[in-house]
């Protein structure tokens, strides 16, 4: 089976704002608030990866479901991410102990 | 809209007196339980949404006490009504309207309160109103569109469907209602490993676009077969003489039967493999089976074998437990 290369996708700061349908200011402190991962480049522009759009909605899901702050969102979202690999890893490790 | 017709105390748990206090409470509780992002079950999204819905209504004593007055329509019901009019006037809506209307007009507006025409009251029950103000509240917090949640979803097949690849209907209840679909599970997926079904998880606010779901594979507990990632293991039972002497014995995989040769001098617990007859692998090496002998003694021998048994116990210089 081949593979084709594909130069992945990024998206820049407004892109990425208007697909998240957000004002750019606002993503742009997500990422200061370190609870939205982007990359910079050398001039400083901000990149970020077509699948952080769910990662921005589900910190507005959580904003809204939960009125959190942007910093306890930020410690919600690592811990649930700490629980998805866990339990990823209890799911096909533990298994094996039958 | 489906929680309609719920009742929002019951939806929240709470009895009809609870303070403001408890229906928080309640609700906080609830919905820590149920947020998409927290609970993947697909129909986590519909809970959260009906108490999302409920808390809504009763957290503002309010809509609350219009809520009480008024049922599930109570939004249909315009804002300056008072309950004791609209109780009566859907009372006498069906036989005394007539009569009911000439009394009061003739003494005046009595106890009654503000004017009100029956007609206009079931106007605006059945009308253009309502909607607009709420439906718009409904959406979030000053947000456009927001993508729905990744959900997750259990399979359990058998080794047979993991070794073959199976199709399944599932039946998932969700927010947008009851929904089956076909899911075609290729040959070869292990334990715990996750299916993606792009676009098939929560549904998205305002048109945008939903969730994955994610189907995570359990395999069930065979009588015949454990299974280790892609490795199968079945028991080989074996009498005595055919540990010691060898033989040949059919063994049941999941691809049919295979002939399984026994080497003379098997002992319990030795593994004979069978590369490549475990489950098979869509990118790589399919699993190995192998087969653990056992070796079974009757429990009640016949005369002539206890006889024979004796007759080796004499003759026999072997000793399991020397170490060698």
């Amino acid at each position: 089976m081949s593979y084709a290369l594909v130069r992945a996708r990024r998206l820049d700061l407004d892109q990425f704002a208007a697909a998240a349908g957000l004002h750019p200011e606002l993503i742009r402190r997500f990422v200061a608030l370190g609870i939205l991962d982007a990359e910079r480049d050398p001039g400083g522009r901000l990149w970020f990866r077509p699948a952080q759009l769910a990662a921005v909605a589900r910190i507005q899901r959580l904003r809204a479901g939960f009125a959190l702050n942007y910093a306890a969102i930020g410690l919600v979202t690592d811990l649930l991410d700490q629980i998805a690999a866990l339990q990823a890893t209890v799911r096909t490790a533990g298994r094996r102990e039958r | 809209m489906a929680a309609a017709d719920q009742d929002f105390y019951r939806v929240l748990g709470v009895p009809r007196t609870a303070s403001q206090d408890e229906i928080q409470r309640a609700y906080r509780k609830l919905a820590r339980e149920s947020h998409p992002d927290v609970n993947k079950d697909p129909a986590a999204e519909e809970r959260f949404k009906a108490i999302s819905e409920a808390y809504g209504v009763l957290s503002d004593p309010d809509t609350r006490r219009r809520y009480d007055a008024f049922g599930p329509d109570f939004r249909q019901v315009p804002e300056d009504v008072d309950p004791e009019t609209w109780r009566r006037a859907r009372a006498g809506a069906g036989a005394g309207a007539r009569a009911g209307s000439g009394a009061g007009a003739g003494g005046g507006r009595g106890g009654v309160g503000p004017d009100i025409d029956v007609d206009d009251l079931l106007g605006g029950l059945f009308g253009g109103r309502g909607g607009a103000g709420s439906r718009g509240r409904r959406t979030g917090p000053g947000w456009g569109a927001v993508p729905g949640a990744d959900q997750e979803a259990e399979v359990e097949l058998t080794v047979e469907d993991a070794y073959h690849g199976t199709r399944r209907t599932l039946t998932l209840t969700s927010a947008s209602g009851t929904r089956s679909m076909e899911v075609t599970i290729p040959a070869g997926v292990t334990d715990g490993q996750r299916i993606r079904l792009a676009g098939q998880g929560g549904r998205g606010s305002d048109g945008a676009p939903p969730g994955d779901l994610y189907l995570i594979v359990r395999i069930a507990r065979h009588r015949g077969y454990r299974l280790e990632g892609r490795d199968l293991y079945v028991e080989l039972r074996l009498s005595p003489w055919e540990a010691a002497l060898g033989t040949s014995v059919a063994v049941t995989t999941p691809a049919g039967e295979v002939k399984l040769t026994v080497p003379a001098g098997t002992s319990s617990g030795r593994r004979l493999r069978l590369r490549g007859r475990g489950l098979p692998n869509p990118r790589g090496q399919p699993g190995d089976l192998f087969a653990e002998a056992r070796i079974m003694v009757p429990a009640t021998p016949t005369e002539a074998e206890r006889e024979l048994f004796e007759r080796l116990a004499a003759v026999s210089e072997f000793d399991p437990r020397r170490r060698r």
